[in-house]
């Protein structure tokens, strides 16, 4: 199986805070499921951002997808993330924009039709339990159903990584079950790599996973 | 009214910045045609021994545009036909003198230095005190413009910055996730770009508006000659692709300012 992500002696920092993580190797391949743990300040949502390019890192190496982050040019950082889904403890959702324009994001990023974007919208929306709300507002959705349209957008362009931080920090069971359902699915079914960063791995989970842990220290550990 | 409210807050400012620009425009026009006049119909006396022609004048300064000899006395002239040889009258030559621009008061100086520096020239006549408060006015009045010109444009700059706040408050979010998902530049920009033309289209069209109005309505019932005589100077049909021009110019580099400044979390 070919590695979807390689770190190797990765040093991350920000300016004010000094290094973060410091020499984490890891490599993560196709369709694994991984769940990254540690205490709050860790450096998890960190790491998670510099897999998404957002966040240089300091030393070390880098590979996503096969692309070199380490200075990887604006051009082809834009094309990696189209190929990725993301999702965000706070939802990230464009506030003025519908359930369905929200979730076909990626796609019309892409260039894809209308008719294919709107097909989309509605079995993903199906798939989240969301059906009949494509016309509605985030704002005028709850905070688990805004999070399942978050997720609904992540899957939208069929990703070959999915990112996910926190993705069921603030929800009920139900919704959370349903995103648990929905990133198993795309993994086992779809043979997606999904990367999710979170403080308590889920008590009933049905497929085999990884588990980094992260520790105060910013040292990254696989225990499982 | 939604609407209403997000576009007349770039429409305002832009319509200010587009006001100062067009006034600068025609105020550049009239005055220089205003310019023109006062300068043609202002002419320098020169009285010489010696008959000279233009190219000996423009030898001495190169400021003259045209000479005309003028007509002598007609008594000298009854005089000088006689032919009486013992009259040695020597009947100097009159010149009245063009010059090829408003010239300053300093310039002016100059030029009837330059002149004098001739030994066939006897007298100058400069007609010094009516063109200085001719010439004074005309400078006090175009720098008077002028400075209302540029606060206006400067008010109309900083309202242009606050609008850009508003942008980056109104937009920001939506550019930020569209950057994570890895969006162009373009792409991202794509709704503040069509909304910030379409203002600018407005502004422009608003603007051309108040000039046509001001051409075909007040010149008409004023008493300033200087604008009625140059009425059709006022507002011309290539202006409103300047503004156009103009507006756009100014509305993409503020979209580009508040959308480079945009980074993704």
């Amino acid at each position: 199986m070919s590695n979807v992500i390689t770190a190797k002696n990765l040093t991350l920092s920000y300016e004010e805070d000094g290094e973060v993580i410091k020499n984490a190797t890891l490599t993560i391949k196709k369709g694994d499921f991984v769940f990254i743990t540690g205490p709050s300040g860790s450096g998890k949502s960190t790491l998670l951002k510099s897999f998404y390019g957002n966040l240089q890192p300091k030393g070390g190496s880098l590979v996503i997808g096969g692309l070199d982050m380490i200075d990887i040019k604006k051009s082809k950082l834009q094309e990696l993330r189209t190929h990725l889904g993301i999702v965000f403890q706070d939802y990230k959702l464009v506030n003025e924009w519908t359930v369905e324009k929200n979730v076909v994001l990626p796609l019309w990023i892409s260039g894809y039709s209308e008719e294919v974007q709107s097909t989309q919208a509605r079995r993903l929306l199906h798939h989240v339990k969301l059906s009949g709300k494509e016309n509605k507002y985030p704002l005028e959705l709850s905070g688990g159903e805004q999070q399942r349209v978050g997720v609904a957008r992540a899957l939208a362009k069929n990703p070959f990584l999915i990112l996910a931080d926190e993705p069921t920090g603030n929800l009920d069971e139900f919704s959370s079950n349903v995103i648990w359902d929905l990133m198993e699915n795309a993994c086992q079914q779809l043979d997606t790599t999904v990367v999710v960063v979170t403080h308590k791995i889920p008590m009933v989970f049905n497929i085999p996973y990884r588990h980094f842990t992260i520790d105060e220290k910013g040292s990254v550990y696989e225990v499982h | 009214m939604k609407f209403i409210k997000r576009h007349i807050s770039l429409i305002f400012p832009l319509v200010a910045i587009l006001l100062g620009l067009e006034f600068f425009i025609v105020f550049d026009r009239t005055t220089d045609s205003y310019e023109k006049s006062l300068s043609s119909n202002y002419s320098i006396m020169v009285v010489a021994n010696d008959e000279m022609s233009i190219d000996d004048f423009k030898e001495l300064d190169n400021h003259i545009l045209g000479v005309k000899e003028l007509p002598k006395p007609k008594a000298l002239d009854i005089i000088y036909n006689t032919k009486n040889k013992n009259l040695d009258i020597a009947i100097p030559n009159f010149y009245e003198i063009k010059l090829d621009n408003l010239l300053g008061i300093k310039a002016l100086a100059k030029v009837k230095d330059n002149l004098l520096e001739s030994k066939s020239i006897k007298r100058i006549e400069t007609f010094r005190s009516t063109y200085k408060s001719q010439y004074e006015l005309f400078t006090f009045i175009k720098f008077s413009f002028g400075t209302f010109i540029f606060f206006m444009s400067v008010i109309g700059f900083f309202l242009i910055v606050k609008q850009m706040e508003v942008w980056n408050f109104m937009h920001a979010q939506r550019m930020k996730v569209m950057e994570i998902f890895g969006a162009s530049l373009f792409l991202r920009s794509k709704v503040l770009i069509s909304m910030a033309v379409v203002d600018a289209i407005i502004s422009s069209i608003l603007t051309s508006s108040m000039f046509v109005s001001l051409q075909n309505m007040w010149i008409s019932d004023t008493q300033m000659e200087i604008l009625k005589e140059h009425v059709s100077d006022v507002f011309l049909f290539s202006d409103f692709f300047i503004l156009l021009f103009a507006s756009i110019v100014v509305v993409l580099i503020a979209v580009f300012l508040v959308v480079i400044n945009v980074k993704a979390e």
